[in-house]
C-alpha cells in the first residue's frame, strides 16, 4: 500500500476466543494483521462463521481482544492523553530488566546445552547399547533445553516490543530513567492538554446556546480559541519533549540487552513499534466511551436496534443526551438536520418505527451513527435485510455520506456483488483468519486464494444462455471453529491441497503490490 | 407444450386487517407445466408468499382467497374442502421454506421425519419407507444417510438440512414443488450446492417447481420463466431469456439496475426511488406509477391491459403498449 495515505487503524495480530468450557474455546478471531486507511470502504466478506462481525466488534472493543493490539489514529495519544499511558512509563524499567533476565537464564541454559552437547558428540563415537540409550537420552534433553531457551529468549523480546510501543528502541538505552522522565512531563502537558479540551468542550456548549438564543458572544468564542490554542500549545510541548528524548537518547548507550539489541535494523524496528496511535484494547471504559464518539456501528436488522416505543426523533437525539451538553433545542434542530442529511423528512421526528419502511428505519440506524463527529463506522450486514432497489438507495446514501463527512467504512458482508462495487479494498475471511486481501478490482480478477476462487464462482449470476459452472462447487460446509483444521484453515475443502497444507499453517505474503494471500502455493515465489 | 401442472387464473386474495378486505393479491395468474421452474420474484410484501399459501391452503385466519381459479393437474382446488385439500398437501404438492431449521422438528429424528410423510401418503410400511428415505438422502448427495437417519436436526448444518428437506418432499413424488426462497439463508457456496442439486433432480422427476426468490442471479441460475410481481400483481411473465435480454417493465428494468453486478466492472448502483407500498395503501391505475419516471396521466388512473408482445412474453404497463401497438390483449 502506498504510504501516503494515512492510516486510521491498525490490527496486530489480532486474536478473539470465546470459552466454551475448559480448555475448549472458539477461535472467532486468529492472529488477523492489517490496517485500514482514512476515508477508505473496507470490505470484508466470508461465509457465516468466518468470524467477520466478531473482528468489527472486537474493533469497537464491544468484545474484549484475547491478544493482539488494534491501533486507532483518528486521535493521537497527546490528544487523548489515555490513562494507560503512564502506566506504560512507569512499567518501562520493569520491561527493560525483564527483558535481560529472561537473556541471561536463556544464556544460562545454553551453557549447559553446551556441556551435554560435548558428551553426545563425545559418546556418538562408540556404540554400544547402553551408550546408544544414553545417547537418545541426552538428546532429549539437549533438545528440551533449546526449546527452553528459544522460548526465554521470545519472552525477552516480547518484553522489549512491549516496552517500545512505549518509547521505541530508547527502551534498550541505559539512560532509561532519564527517559521515562521526560515522558513523565509529557504526560503532564498532555492530560493539561486534556483539560483545555473539556474547558473548550463546555465553552463550546454555552456558546451554543447563546448563538440559539440570537446573541452572538464574542467574548465566550474568544475564551473557547484560548483555551483551544492552550490545548495545542501543550500537546506541541509534549511533543517537544517526547522528540528531545529521542534526539537525545536514540542510538546511545545501548544496553547488550540481547545478542540483536546492538543491531541498528532491530533498533530500527522497535522504533517502528512506537505507537503514535491509540491502543484501543487498553482504554478504561470511560475512555472507550469517549472513543465511540468516532466509532459507530451500524447493525443488519433496523427493526431490531430501535426502540419501538421511542419516536425517531427521540431515538436519534438520545445520542446528544448521553454524548453532548447540548440544550435542547440545540439537540432537537441537530436531530431534524440529521434527518434531512439522511434523506427523511423533519416529520419523521415525530413518527414511530412502526410506521416506517425497512429503508427508512435503517436510515435512522444511519443518523444515529452519524451524528456525533464519527469518523469510523462499522457496518455489519447492514443493507443485507433490504430489498434489492431499496439497498440500492442506502448504498447511496452511504456514498455520499462518506465522501461529504469523510467517513471510513468496515463494511461486513456475505454479498460479493456489494462489496465489489461499494468497497474500495476488500479482505476475504475464513474460520477467523485472513485469507486475502487486496483491492476490489485487483480482488475480483485476480483472485489466488482457492477459496476465493470458489466464493466468486459460487455467486449467482445475472447471466444466462450459458452452463452454469459445476466445476468449483465447494463441498462440505465450514468446520467448527472450536476445533479447526491443522495447517491451513481450508485445506479440508480446498481443491489445490497439498501436503504442507495440513501440517503448516501459510504465512501472509504480498504477492503483487497491496495484494495479500495467504496460501501455500505462493510460497517462495 | 407439457402437461400443466398448475393453473393460477386471477387469483384474489384478501387480508382483513382492522375489519377492513384489503387486497393483497390483485388477480395473478401464471401456469407451470410439467419439468419446468417458475420462479417468482418482487420485493417483500409483493405477495410472493402469499400467493405459495393462497395454492397450499395455508393463509393465516385473516386471509381468504376471494376469487380466481387454482388448478392442480386439472382439479380445481378454490371449491375444495379444506379436508381434501390437506389431503393434497404433501402427497401432490410439497414446500421447501426458507428456514429449514424452523421446518423440522427438533425433537424428532431425521429418519422419524421422512418416513412420516411416506407412510402417511404412500401408505408404506416401516421398512419400505425407511429404504426410500434413505434412497432419497442419497439422491440429495448426503454422505452416510443410515447415520443422517438416526440424527436430529441440531447436529446438522444448514446446508444438510435443507437437502434434508428437500429429500423429504420429494420422496412423494409431488407433480408440484413450491420453493419459499430455499436459499435466502444459506450462504453463497451452500446455496450453490443446493441449486445445482434442484436442478439436477428436476431432469429426474417430472415435477414442477415454483421458486419464490428477491435474488436475480439464483432467477438466472435456476429458472425457465419468470414472473415478475409488484404489490399484488403481475407486471411481467416470460423465458428466462426474455426477461434478462429484453425485460420491458420500467420495474423489471429497474430491478436488473439495482443490483450490484459481479461482472461488470465500472457499476453505477442506480437505485429505484420511492418505497415500496404498503398494501393498504391505496393507489389508483399502474401500482408502480408513483416510482415510475415514465408515469403519465393514464397510469395513474388505468389499470394497464397484460398485453404479449412476443409469445409467452406478458407484459402490463401501458407504454410498453404504446411501443407494441396492435399486439393481442389478453384477458
Amino acid at each position: 500500500m502506498s504510504e501516503e495515505r494515512k492510516k486510521l487503524l491498525e490490527l496486530k495480530k489480532l486474536k478473539k476466543y470465546f470459552p466454551v468450557r475448559r480448555g475448549v474455546s472458539i477461535k472467532a478471531v486468529e492472529d488477523v494483521t492489517f490496517s485500514i486507511y482514512e476515508g477508505e470502504k473496507f470490505g470484508v466478506v466470508g461465509e457465516s462463521g468466518c468470524g467477520k462481525s466478531t473482528l468489527g466488534r472486537v474493533i469497537l472493543q464491544l468484545y474484549p481482544q484475547t491478544s493482539g493490539a488494534c491501533i486507532y489514529y483518528g486521535r493521537t495519544k497527546d490528544e487523548m492523553s489515555p490513562k494507560y499511558q503512564a502506566k506504560e512509563v512507569a512499567k518501562l524499567l520493569e520491561y527493560q530488566k525483564k527483558a535481560q533476565e529472561f537473556y541471561q537464564k536463556s544464556l544460562e541454559i545454553d551453557r549447559k546445552a553446551e556441556a551435554i552437547r560435548g558428551q553426545v558428540d563425545a559418546l556418538s563415537a562408540l556404540g554400544t547399547d547402553r551408550e546408544v540409550k544414553k545417547n537418545t537420552s541426552l538428546q532429549k534433553k539437549l533438545s528440551e533445553l533449546e526449546f527452553q531457551s528459544k522460548e526465554l529468549r521470545k519472552d525477552a523480546s516480547r518484553q522489549l516490543r512491549e516496552g517500545s510501543r512505549t518509547v521505541g528502541s530508547l527502551i534498550l538505552c541505559k539512560d532509561l530513567p532519564k527517559v521515562q522522565d521526560l515522558f513523565r512531563q509529557a504526560q503532564k502537558e498532555t492530560e493539561a492538554a486534556a483539560a483545555a479540551t473539556r474547558r473548550f468542550r463546555e465553552l463550546e456548549k454555552q456558546y451554543e446556546e447563546s448563538r440559539l438564543a440570537g446573541r452572538n458572544d464574542d467574548g465566550l468564542k474568544a475564551k473557547m480559541d484560548t483555551a483551544k490554542s492552550e490545548a495545542d500549545s501543550h500537546v506541541e510541548a509534549a511533543r517537544a519533549l517526547r522528540q528531545k528524548a529521542f534526539q537525545d537518547y536514540r542510538g546511545k548507550d545501548i544496553l547488550p540487552i540481547t545478542e540483536r539489541t546492538l543491531d541498528p535494523a532491530y533498533q530500527a524496528k522497535l522504533d517502528g513499534n512506537y505507537e503514535t496511535g491509540i491502543n484501543l484494547g487498553k482504554l478504561t471504559r470511560e475512555e472507550m466511551r469517549e472513543m465511540r464518539r468516532e466509532m459507530q456501528m451500524i447493525f443488519q436488522d433496523p427493526a431490531a436496534s430501535l426502540d419501538p416505543r421511542q419516536s425517531v426523533g427521540k431515538s436519534i437525539e438520545e445520542v446528544f443526551v448521553i454524548n453532548t451538553d447540548f440544550p435542547p433545542a440545540v439537540r432537537r434542530e441537530k436531530t431534524m438536520d440529521l434527518l434531512e442529511k439522511v434523506g427523511l423528512k423533519r416529520e419523521h421526528y415525530w413518527s414511530y418505527p412502526n410506521a416506517l419502511s425497512g429503508g427508512q428505519k435503517q436510515r435512522v440506524g444511519i443518523a444515529r451513527a452519524i451524528a456525533l463527529d464519527t469518523k469510523f463506522v462499522v457496518l455489519d450486514e447492514s443493507v443485507s435485510a433490504l430489498d434489492v432497489s431499496v439497498q440500492a438507495q442506502i448504498l447511496q446514501l452511504l456514498n455520499e455520506l462518506s465522501a461529504e463527512k469523510h467517513l471510513t467504512y468496515f463494511f461486513i458482508t456475505h454479498d460479493l456483488g456489494v462489496v465489489k462495487h461499494f468497497c474500495d479494498r476488500i479482505l476475504v475471511m475464513y474460520l477467523g483468519n485472513v485469507c486475502e486481501l487486496a483491492d476490489s478490482k485487483e480482488l475480483f480478477h485476480n483472485p489466488l486464494h482457492p477459496y476465493t476462487e470458489s466464493l466468486l464462482a459460487a455467486v449467482p449470476r445475472l447471466k444466462i444462455g450459458q452452463e452454469h459452472s459445476t466445476e468449483s462447487v465447494l463441498e462440505g460446509d465450514v468446520p467448527s471453529a472450536m476445533n479447526p483444521p491443522k495447517g491451513c484453515p481450508f485445506h479440508t475443502r480446498c481443491s489445490k491441497c497439498m501436503e504442507i497444507c495440513g501440517q503448516e499453517k501459510p504465512p501472509i505474503v504480498e504477492r503483487e503490490p497491496g495484494h495479500f494471500v495467504a496460501c501455500h502455493l505462493y510460497d517462495n515465489k | 407444450m407439457g402437461k400443466k401442472v398448475l393453473e393460477v387464473k386471477d387469483l384474489v386474495t384478501t387480508f382483513r386487517i382492522d375489519k377492513k378486505e384489503y387486497e393483497v393479491l390483485r388477480g395473478v395468474s401464471f401456469d407451470i407445466e410439467e419439468n419446468e421452474t417458475l420462479c417468482m420474484v418482487g420485493e417483500s410484501g409483493c405477495g410472493k408468499s402469499v400467493t405459495t399459501l393462497s395454492i397450499m391452503d395455508l393463509l393465516p385466519n385473516n386471509g381468504r382467497v376471494v376469487s380466481g381459479s387454482i388448478k392442480l393437474n386439472g382439479q380445481e382446488l378454490t371449491t375444495m374442502s379444506s379436508k381434501e385439500r390437506a389431503a393434497l398437501r404433501g402427497k401432490q404438492m410439497g414446500m421447501i421454506f426458507q428456514e429449514p431449521m424452523t421446518a423440522l422438528n427438533p425433537l424428532l429424528t431425521i429418519g422419524r421425519q421422512m418416513t412420516e410423510g411416506l407412510v402417511l401418503h404412500q401408505g408404506m410400511s416401516k421398512q419400505e419407507a425407511y429404504d426410500t428415505a434413505v434412497n432419497y438422502l442419497e439422491k440429495v448427495g448426503i454422505a452416510n444417510p443410515e447415520d443422517r437417519m438416526k440424527q436430529y436436526p441440531f447436529q446438522l448444518s444448514g446446508g444438510l438440512r435443507q437437502r434434508i428437506m428437500i429429500a423429504m418432499v420429494m420422496a412423494v413424488q409431488p407433480s408440484l414443488l413450491i420453493a419459499d426462497e430455499p436459499t435466502t439463508a444459506l450462504d453463497v457456496t451452500i446455496q450453490k450446492q443446493v441449486l445445482v442439486l434442484l436442478n439436477k433432480l428436476k431432469k429426474d422427476v417430472s415435477t414442477g417447481i415454483l421458486f419464490i426468490t428477491h435474488d436475480l442471479g439464483v432467477v438466472a441460475e435456476i429458472a425457465d420463466r419468470v414472473v415478475i410481481l409488484y404489490s399484488g400483481r403481475k407486471v411481467e411473465e416470460g423465458s428466462i431469456e426474455a426477461i434478462f435480454s429484453k425485460p420491458l417493465h420500467p420495474y423489471t428494468v429497474g430491478l436488473m439496475k439495482a443490483v450490484p453486478n459481479v461482472d461488470e466492472d465500472d457499476f453505477d448502483i442506480q437505485p429505484i426511488p420511492g418505497t415500496f407500498p404498503n398494501i393498504t395503501e391505496e393507489i389508483g391505475g399502474c401500482r408502480f406509477h408513483p416510482r415510475c419516471p415514465y408515469a403519465t396521466d393514464r397510469c395513474r388512473a388505468e389499470v394497464p391491459a397484460e398485453i404479449e408482445v412476443e409469445p409467452g412474453h406478458l407484459v402490463s404497463c401501458h407504454k410498453v403498449a404504446e411501443e407494441y401497438p396492435g399486439k393481442e390483449v389478453r384477458k
